[in-house]
């Protein structure tokens, strides 16, 4: 008897095709095939197909897959000083940086936080207007003046003991400003300061005391610095490369 | 080749040992990607991109066939590269006639400036197999390429695609069944020695 094979036939023929079938379903599938022309028909399609795509050839990679260190992450051992090397070289730099700002903002803070006590100079955009400028002036400074006994002459927190004041006016400034009532005369204390006084007692501490101001951090912490981030930069690069080649070298 | 102290090796990290692997295996993955992606470019990249997943998981091996674990690896490998294709398509799939008509033999393979012997080489079993393959969704395409290009068994193919016996059977079925019904119409492009052979099995 012939009927056109289900889908499950196909699948056993295929199943067959490949002996994935237990002894008992290859007997019985065997003795219909006998009398089955349409199932054996289908089986020798399958058998065909199977044929053809076993004729694919196979190909040759067109490349070598291997893998190379980069690609799968790996980094050459390196030696244990080398960390420390290289910390110590980013310390030293923000270091130097440190010091280069240290020395270079200094001068500024100091002008900043010590104002001068008698309008001096103007003072930015105070300059035409005396009244003005003292009133801009911050009122800590005055306070130590303030408590000083009459006739002293204020001193400004920040100035080192042996200059009495930390700025020294030019002469012919002092001149042009002489008659500006100073802030202590507002506070009722008596302060005429002359040209004559301010320029005794501040012209002979003024060149070592500007060196000390311009710069707080010394050229020598400077240079042992650079050295040290020079120094230890080169050994850290140096160990760096001869373990990458070593490290090279033995892989190959 | 010491297969075992290799990948022993190659569990402690060590890449020459994997390199090695990779040079005795890489032909058969590479002809895997090949028949699942179509073309070659998807299928190096594919077949890359397996050997670098098998060198990163192959602490997680754990004995058995390393072939089948490697297959396992090439299929997910183009499975993923499928789905990003798919995701960023680059190019269509069939092109297209002059008249903006899809072509529909697999002629269309042929680059146009080749010659008509090489047209002729070109359209030949290998491409109107492949064309086929395409046609095939992708889970029965990579039941045919492991079991009949690869000579996996069914086990092993169900192993590799993890799916069980019994699906790996029906898949492979209703594959041939479609692939054959495609081939029928490539039929007098086959080489002449091969229908020779075919003819004697009919007969």
């Amino acid at each position: 008897m012939t009927q056109t094979p289900s889908f499950r036939d196909v699948e056993k023929l295929s199943a067959y095709l490949d002996g994935q079938l237990k002894p008992s379903e290859v007997a019985r599938l065997e003795a219909r095939l006998k009398t089955d022309p349409e199932l054996a028909s289908v089986l020798q399609d399958l058998r065909e197909t199977r044929g053809i795509l076993r004729q694919l050839p196979q190909r040759r990679a067109p490349r070598n897959f291997t893998l190379t260190p980069k690609m799968v992450g790996q980094k050459p051992p390196l030696p244990r000083t080398y960390p420390v090397l290289r910390f110590a070289t980013v310390l030293a730099t923000l270091l130097l940086f440190f010091t280069f700002a240290t020395n270079f903002m200094a001068p500024r803070l100091v002008r900043t936080a010590a104002p001068y006590p008698y309008g001096i100079g103007g003072g930015g955009g105070g300059g035409g207007d005396p009244e003005a400028a003292l009133e801009a002036a911050p009122a800590e400074p005055a306070a130590p003046a303030l408590e000083a006994p009459a006739g002293k002459e204020p001193t400004a927190p920040e100035m080192p003991a042996p200059a009495p004041t930390k700025m020294v006016p030019p002469a012919e400034d002092s001149a042009r400003l002489e008659p500006t009532p100073g802030p202590f005369e507002k506070s009722g204390v008596q302060v005429t300061p002359t040209v004559e006084t301010l320029t005794l007692q501040t012209v002979p501490d003024e060149a070592e005391q500007a060196k000390r101001l311009v710069r707080p951090i010394s050229a020598m912490v400077q240079i042992m610095l650079a050295g040290i981030a020079i120094l230890s930069g080169l050994i850290a690069l140096l160990l760096r490369t001869f373990a990458i080649r070593q490290w090279r070298t033995k892989a190959k | 080749m010491d297969e075992p102290a290799l990948i022993k090796a190659a569990q402690r990290g060590g890449l020459d040992s994997f390199n090695t692997l990779v040079l005795a295996y890489q032909d058969i993955l590479f002809n895997t990607a090949l028949r699942i992606m179509g073309d070659e470019d998807s299928a190096a990249d594919a077949t890359q991109e397996a050997f670098l997943s098998a060198f990163r998981a192959i602490k997680s091996f754990r004995g058995g066939s390393f072939k089948a674990w490697l297959l396992r690896t090439v299929t997910n490998a183009c499975y993923d590269e499928l789905r990003r294709q798919k995701r960023r398509p680059t190019a269509p799939l069939e092109p297209e006639t002059d008249d903006g008509e899809e072509m529909e033999t697999p002629r269309w393979m042929a680059d146009p400036a080749m010659s008509p012997e090489e047209e002729a080489e070109a359209d030949d079993l290998e491409h109107a197999i492949q064309h086929c393959l395409d046609e095939l969704p992708l889970e029965f395409r990579t039941v045919v390429v492991l079991t009949d290009i690869q000579g996996m068994d069914y086990k092993e193919a169900a192993r590799t695609v993890r799916t069980p016996l019994g699906t790996i059977k029906s898949r492979l079925a209703r594959a041939r069944l479609r692939l054959r019904e495609c081939l029928q119409g490539f039929w007098e492009l086959l080489p002449a020695a091969f229908r020779l052979e075919e003819e004697g099995i009919r007969t």
